[in-house]
């Protein structure tokens, strides 16, 4: 556990970070939390298992929706609202996994692209039950969650909590066997693994979270759209994770930090966003091929080599004189 | 040791295109037998461990196991039921740890896989050091798997082969990439395995020397048919046999 200190002090600066900055970044920060737990969960299909879904937003909505018309229509405390909208998300990875699980590489990414779009037109269509593209108003969280700082400590304290649930599930047997199918899955059916079972299984679990990440969104915006469906959407955890990196837990987390915050930062002068984060992206792609975790995990890898040598070295010269 | 039978395939058949891989094979295997399958390149015997382990599915003719018919069984489910394999070319998980590797085909078999909550490095240490101990990758241990030598690579497919716990074991070209030495220490392991253990061991290989050292029978095949069959020394006496392989490399 030594080598987990930093996530201590991570939580620790997470904690009186409202304390320090205005209520802008306060809001910023609930988004780099939402999204980036929306983009961890994304990357358990992504990194762990080997496949790109390119329409994991469909359930990041199908979760912002449940919640948001809970709340609305059926006036459903929020505690109540978050575990309806995992199942809400899970139900819907379920029918749509079952197929996206048979294929694999980009068969699979424009597949789960194609629900993604499928889940966008009939939240946008179904107008009496959804809004359209209206979209759904006055998801007022409750009181005591309701000035932007108490709202962060509750995102703060959902997604470290399902933060924790993945980090479990990464290092388990389940976790290690996604590990095996995106390594060799031939060689995984000739362990006796049902590789097709286990994929759903984890399709179902990532999507669940996205769905958390969702119903956490609508009450922080007061508002949900369409457009949390949309491809645009699905687009948000693939940068996320490349820019943070795929094959670290915490890839995607960092990716989430340095996106939001430069969209918060780049748009409040320029309407260049998408040309901006375009050029990091390339940056990062180029220079940096395991994202920016990566990146400083190799360099403390060769620092650390370089400490041994030097420590060996000094020990054969004592010994030599 | 020997008793009932284990394995009994009839007249199995399998085409790709115009090639017929698998030619109305017979087949049996007794429990404990330690037997290999020879013939030249091509001649099918790849595409018969396929068959067998549901890589491929058979165009005609029946597979039965333990007296059950597994003919079209997927993969899974036949491993499940106890028969393990180890690839021609290493089939193993370049990124993963040599013990991880083993691990995985360990905590498959004790269908501990689907377990979301216990970290994996928790579970099953004794048996895999164990296991590790026995194909001699002890020192291998906390290797990514993918920087390991040819003979190693080959030595833990065939640990995670043994992971599985099977009742029979098929051994594509075991030894094929090693050295002398390697080779040597194989052999004695799977001959140790069979003698021990009691494990139903069926091999392909090229190198003879190894086929006569360890086979107790062999079978030959040819364009896909069984053309010979019996101890090594009737093998060798066998005339079709010599013609058709044998000869060539005498």
């Amino acid at each position: 556990m030594k080598r987990y200190w930093w996530l201590g002090l991570v939580f620790i600066v997470a904690l009186i970070l409202p304390f320090v900055i205005g209520e802008f970044w306060v809001h910023v920060a609930v988004e780099i939390l939402i999204l980036g737990l929306f983009a961890v969960s994304f990357n358990m299909i992504f990194g762990y298992m080997g496949q790109l879904s390119f329409g994991h937003a469909a359930y990041y909505g199908v979760g912002a929706y449940a919640t948001g018309l809970l709340m609305v229509k059926a006036s459903v405390p929020l505690p109540i609202c978050l575990p309806a909208s995992m199942i809400a998300a899970g139900i819907c990875a379920l029918i749509f996994g079952y197929f996206c699980v048979r294929l694999t590489g980009i068969y699979f990414a424009i597949l789960t692209l194609a629900f993604g779009q499928l889940m966008y037109y009939i939240i946008f269509q179904w107008y009496s039950f959804t809004g359209g593209d209206d979209g759904l108003q006055g998801i007022i969280p409750p009181d005591f969650l309701f000035s932007a700082t108490a709202y962060y400590y509750f995102t703060l304290f959902v997604v470290a909590a399902a933060l924790i649930v993945i980090w479990y599930i990464s290092e388990s047997p389940f976790g290690y066997t996604m590990r095996t199918i995106r390594e060799n899955p031939d060689r995984t059916r000739f362990i006796g693994i049902n590789v097709k079972r286990y994929m759903l299984i984890n399709f179902v679990i990532a999507g669940m979270f996205a769905g958390l990440a969702g119903g956490l969104w609508g009450p922080f915006n007061r508002s949900i759209a369409p457009d949390l469906c949309n491809w645009h959407q699905s687009g948000t955890p693939v940068f996320m994770t490349v820019i943070g990196g795929p094959l670290g837990f915490f890839g995607p987390m960092v990716g989430s930090v340095i996106y939001t915050f430069l969209m918060a930062f780049v748009t409040g002068f320029t309407e260049y966003w998408p040309l901006t984060i375009g050029l990091v992206i390339i940056f990062v792609v180029l220079f940096m091929p395991g994202g920016v975790l990566g990146f400083f995990e190799e360099r403390v890898k060769i620092i650390r080599a370089r400490a041994l040598e030097v420590g060996a070295g000094e020990s054969s010269e004592k010994e030599n004189s | 040791m020997a008793g009932e039978v284990i394995l009994e395939v009839e007249s199995l058949n399998k085409a790709f295109g115009g090639l017929q891989a698998t030619h109305d094979v017979d087949y049996e295997m007794m429990t404990g037998e330690l037997s290999a399958i020879i013939g030249p390149n091509g001649a099918g015997k790849s595409t018969f461990f396929n068959l067998l382990t549901g890589y491929h599915t058979a165009d005609s003719g029946k597979i039965f196991f333990k007296g059950i018919n597994i003919t079209h069984w997927p993969p899974h489910k036949i491993t499940r039921l106890g028969i393990a394999r180890a690839f021609q070319v290493s089939n193993i998980y370049p990124r993963l740890t040599t013990y991880e590797n083993v691990r995985q085909a360990i905590l498959a078999q004790q269908k501990k896989t689907i377990n979301l909550f216990t970290p994996a490095s928790r579970l099953a240490r004794r048996e895999t050091t164990e296991l590790l101990e026995i194909t001699g990758l002890s020192e291998q241990s906390d290797m990514v798997a993918g920087n390991l030598s040819q003979g190693d690579k080959k030595r833990l497919e065939l640990a995670i082969a043994l992971g599985s716990r099977p009742e029979l074991l098929f051994l594509d070209e075991p030894t094929a990439g090693m050295s002398g030495e390697e080779t040597h220490d194989t052999m004695e392991l799977v001959k140790r395995l069979n003698r021990e253990i009691g494990l139903t061991i069926l091999f392909t290989e090229h190198d003879m020397s190894v086929v006569f050292g360890y086979a107790r029978r062999l079978t030959v095949l040819h364009q896909g048919a069984v053309i010979a069959e019996g101890t090594p020394e009737e093998v060798r006496d066998n005339e079709e046999a010599q013609r058709v392989y044998l000869g060539e490399e005498a």
